[in-house]
Formats: structure tokens, C-alpha cells, sequence
């Protein structure tokens, strides 16, 4: 069961990845001619029009999260202390810690993106989108790390 | 300029959540603690050793992250609730700017509670 929760993780993870990088590019490096390139193409999305896929895929990706920490808890990390990662326990931390600050910030990031109140709300909610891109890109990251250190089913 | 009263809720909430959280953990304020190994939730902030043995604390080990979140979002809601309260005149001069220094400090917050990891 945690290891099908685990890969659904992932999965889900990598959708917010795709969805939040496709947004930050397109609010901080703007294409706007017809782009000719990959990476043109890829930031020349409509920004706005992901802003509810990634709230969605934010709380499904911090709700598998949540469930499989608590088989990290108890079947994983007593051998990472065990053998002395402390290093990754450390990255481990501060990625629950920014994904409970992420959390919190989904109720103004959506009303950013889908209620503008003027020209500050355009420059906030481009700081909002590069707050949570560095919190899902993080996490991401340290997601792998944690599970490449010790697997599921290992 | 007029804000609508979810969006006070929302920028309220936001700019508290994370300063909150950060004082959760910092503080040990977990609203319930739970413990996996045992399927056992238990209301305020407890450590291992106060049910299970120390030496055999291992094989109970304690969750506070939900905790904190769980106190995080109460702290946080009630402030937001607040704020739909005041007048417009208290939300004229808002600065948006409080949305991103808030989470900013919150994240420093983390990274500094964090750090005896490092020094192991």
C-alpha cells in the first residue's frame, strides 16, 4: 500500500512540478511573439489558466505526502538516524516546514490569480507564484533524495 | 480601493499561517500528536517517552508536523476571520508586499529551527 501511495506521490508531484514551472516562467520571463523554440514554448503558456490545476495537484501532492510520512515514520526513518543521515533528515525537515508554509498561502495565491485588485496584486502574485515554484521544486527534489537513499520495499 | 471580504480572509490567513507554524514548532504548540507505530492520536503536544518507556522510545515515535499544521490553520482562520471583520478603512492602505515577506520570514524561521540537524 505505501509503496502504490508512494508512486501515486510522485506521479502527482510531477504533474504540480510541470504545472507551477510552466507558470513561473510564463509570469517572470514572459514570451509573447510566436515562440520557435522548446523552451519558448514552454513559457508561453497562459499563466492564469494554471492556477487552479496547481492548487489541486498542491493539496493531492501534500495529502499522499501526508499519508506516506507516516510509513516513512515508522519503517524508514529510525534507519536513516540509524545510520546517521543526518543531513537528509535536515532536508527532510525543511521540506515539511515550506510545504506547511506553501499550504498556507493558497488561499491568497488563488485569490491573486483569479480576483486582480490592481497593479499590486500582478507583481504579488508573481512573488506568490516564485515562493510556492521554490517550495514544490524543493520538495521535489528532496522527495528523491529521501527515496533514493532508502526505498519503499527495500 | 475595496476588498472583497474572502480575499481579506485569504491575504489574512496567508500572511498568519506561516508566521504561526513557525511559532508552533518553535514553541512545541502541536494542536495533537500522533503516533503511527501505535494508531494513537493524543490532543496537546506529548513525546514518546511520556507513554512509552525511554529506552524503548524507538519503537513509538511521535508525529508533531500534523500538530503544528492542525494549530498553524486554527491560528490562522481565526485571524482571518477577524479580518473580514474590521472596516475598509483598516484595509485602504494594505500592502500586498506583507504576502511575500511573511512566508519569507516563516521559510528563515524553518531554516534556522532546522539547523541542529546540520550540526549532528
Amino acid at each position: 500500500m505505501a509503496t502504490i501511495l508512494l508512486i501515486l506521490h510522485g506521479l502527482v508531484a510531477v504533474g504540480l512540478l510541470g504545472a507551477i514551472t510552466h507558470q513561473a516562467l510564463a509570469v517572470w520571463a514572459p514570451y509573447r511573439v510566436p515562440p520557435r523554440n522548446f523552451f519558448n514554448r514552454f513559457r508561453a503558456v497562459p499563466a492564469a489558466a494554471f492556477a487552479n490545476a496547481i492548487i489541486i495537484l498542491y493539496l493531492v501532492t501534500a495529502l499522499l505526502g501526508a499519508v506516506v510520512y507516516l510509513y516513512f515514520k515508522v519503517d524508514i526513518q529510525p534507519y536513516l538516524q540509524r545510520d546517521r543521515h543526518w543531513t537528509a533528515m535536515g532536508f527532510l525537515d525543511l521540506k515539511e516546514d515550506f510545504l506547511a508554509i506553501g499550504l498556507g498561502l493558497l488561499p491568497a495565491y488563488w485569490v491573486c490569480w483569479r480576483r486582480p485588485l490592481g497593479n499590486d496584486t500582478g507583481r504579488t502574485r508573481a512573488a506568490l507564484t516564485a515562493v510556492l515554484a521554490f517550495i514544490v521544486w524543493w520538495s521535489f527534489l528532496v522527495g528523491h533524495v529521501m527515496n533514493d537513499i532508502m526505498g519503499f520495499g527495500s | 480601493m475595496s476588498v472583497p471580504r474572502f480575499s481579506r480572509f485569504a491575504f489574512a490567513f496567508g500572511i498568519a499561517f506561516g508566521l504561526l507554524y513557525v511559532i508552533a514548532r518553535a514553541y512545541g504548540l502541536a494542536l495533537f500528536t500522533v503516533y503511527p507505530s501505535l494508531g494513537v492520536v493524543l490532543l496537546g503536544m506529548h513525546r514518546s517517552r511520556d507513554i512509552a518507556d525511554p529506552a524503548m522510545e524507538f519503537l513509538a515515535p511521535e508525529m508533531w508536523w500534523y500538530g503544528w499544521v492542525a494549530s498553524a490553520a486554527l491560528g490562522a482562520s481565526v485571524i482571518g476571520l477577524v479580518a473580514t471583520l474590521l472596516p475598509d478603512r483598516w484595509w485602504r492602505g494594505f500592502w500586498f508586499g506583507w504576502l511575500v515577506i511573511a512566508p519569507f520570514i516563516a521559510i528563515i524561521g524553518s531554516v534556522y529551527l532546522t539547523i541542529p540537524w546540520f550540526r549532528q
